[in-house]
């Protein structure tokens, strides 16, 4: 991407900014991450780790362990707790070190605390936002989501490929009465994530998505 | 039933994980692949004129390509076959990108590294999408609702990918179908591929 690109770019990421429509990122379906699991996704250049309890609540938490910066999306879920690989430091529900293996009868100070962001789950999708935000996470209007591919193309040209201004939901009907979330992950790629109308047959679909993908990828090429 | 063998060989894991998953004993001979090149010394190529690995011997039989071992292993075990040819020559597949890509970045292989990166993002890429439709059918496997030798076959290439600097983080059915296999009994760890330790009681 060239400078001026580039810095159109950040110009558009900023008037989207104020008008607050891109308040709210999708991150993937919330069947992609079921109860137990933990994911690394990686928002506008931010790495989280999505992870969902034994009980099914979603955390989005930045994805670094507060002790030796091990990624916390190579750890693992038991029960309402989310563990470091590395030395099994165990992080509860509000981002705040509950237990060192190494320190067992140690209470952790509290402000041992992974970074966390606001993550929601509506129509079996999971939002983040990067900034606190006011704003309502997008509603699907009773379409169901389908699946997530990545495009290795920054954000804005996928949105100027499917001749669509930037929203949080972009609804782009059509035979599949499709709807995309679009998740900037680099500067050079970033996540399609797709609903469908809810009657419509997911294989047809899910086809349908990767030739679209291979459509704005040569395009660009 | 002697395995030779090379720790970090992804196509070995692949007969040490079929075999552990079978329950099947087998003795494993370490070859010093790297860097002594012990699996072209005058001994192994007696054994295996290819001068690769893994090699499998049963006796008087000496087998030399992986899916012909995987077939070997499971030929009393028809719950571990399906519609695995596709997925064997996939697998091959596999190895000549992604694989190779590993071995360009582990042990300093000759590769257009590129050229194979770009290839093996392509093969996910395929692997993704038909996984994506199996889980819409309600399996998680590659041919059904349990795992067969193409699973066994895919596998270790495809969770390696990052050793070769592709990422497999924006596979969530590739992340999951490694998942459940990781989750079978008697599934065995390599570098590279950590068990779930949430299976295990905490300690």
């Amino acid at each position: 991407m060239g400078r001026l690109d580039f810095a159109r770019c950040a110009l558009l990421e900023c008037v989207l900014r104020e008008r607050g429509a891109v308040d709210w990122i999708a991150v993937g379906l919330s069947v992609d991450v079921p109860a137990g699991t933990v994911v690394p996704r990686r928002v506008n250049d931010t790495d989280m780790a999505i992870w969902c309890s034994a009980a099914g609540k979603l955390h989005a938490w930045g994805d670094r362990c507060p002790h030796r910066g091990m990624r916390l999306s190579h750890g693992f879920v038991r029960g309402e707790t989310l563990s470091c690989i590395y030395h099994g430091w165990q992080y509860g529900m509000d981002g705040t070190c509950s237990y060192i293996p190494a320190h067992p009868q140690l209470e952790p100070p509290k402000t041992i605390c992974a970074r966390s962001y606001a993550c929601n789950e509506q129509d079996q999708m999971i939002w983040v936002a990067l900034a606190p935000t006011q704003a309502k996470t997008p509603d699907a209007e009773g379409r169901r989501p389908v699946r997530s591919l990545e495009i290795t193309l920054p954000v804005a040209k996928v949105a100027e490929g499917l001749g669509h201004p930037m929203s949080s939901l972009m609804v782009l009907g059509g035979v599949y009465d499709l709807a995309v979330a679009l998740q900037p992950s680099t500067q050079h790629s970033c996540v399609l994530h797709a609903f469908a109308g809810a009657d419509q047959e997911r294989k047809q679909v899910s086809r349908h998505l990767e030739k679209m993908r291979a459509e704005l990828e040569s395009a660009d090429a | 039933m002697i395995l030779y063998d090379y720790i970090l060989s992804a196509s070995c894991y692949q007969v040490r994980l079929m075999a552990a998953l079978l329950g099947q004993p087998l003795t494993t001979r370490a070859v010093n692949f790297h860097p002594a090149k012990e699996h072209k010394s005058p001994e192994m190529l007696k054994l295996n004129p290819k001068g690769t690995l893994p090699v499998l011997q049963d006796g008087d039989l000496v087998l030399t390509e992986s899916a012909e071992i995987l077939r070997y292993l499971t030929r009393d075990t028809p719950d571990w076959r399906g519609q695995d040819e596709v997925w064997l020559s996939f697998a091959a597949a596999l190895n000549g990108s992604i694989g190779t890509a590993r071995l360009h970045d582990i042990l300093s292989y000759d590769a257009d590294i590129d050229a194979v990166r770009r290839a093996g993002v392509q093969h996910l890429r395929q692997l993704e999408a038909h996984l994506v439709e199996q889980r819409f059918d309600g399996m998680i496997f590659l041919t059904g609702h349990t795992p067969t030798i193409a699973d066994i076959a895919c596998f270790p290439t495809t969770a390696l990918a990052p050793d070769g600097g592709v990422s497999l983080d924006v596979y969530p059915s590739i992340r999951l179908w490694m998942r459940a296999i990781r989750s079978l009994p008697g599934f065995i760890e390599m570098p590279g591929i950590h068990r779930l330790h949430e299976l295990e009681a905490a300690p």
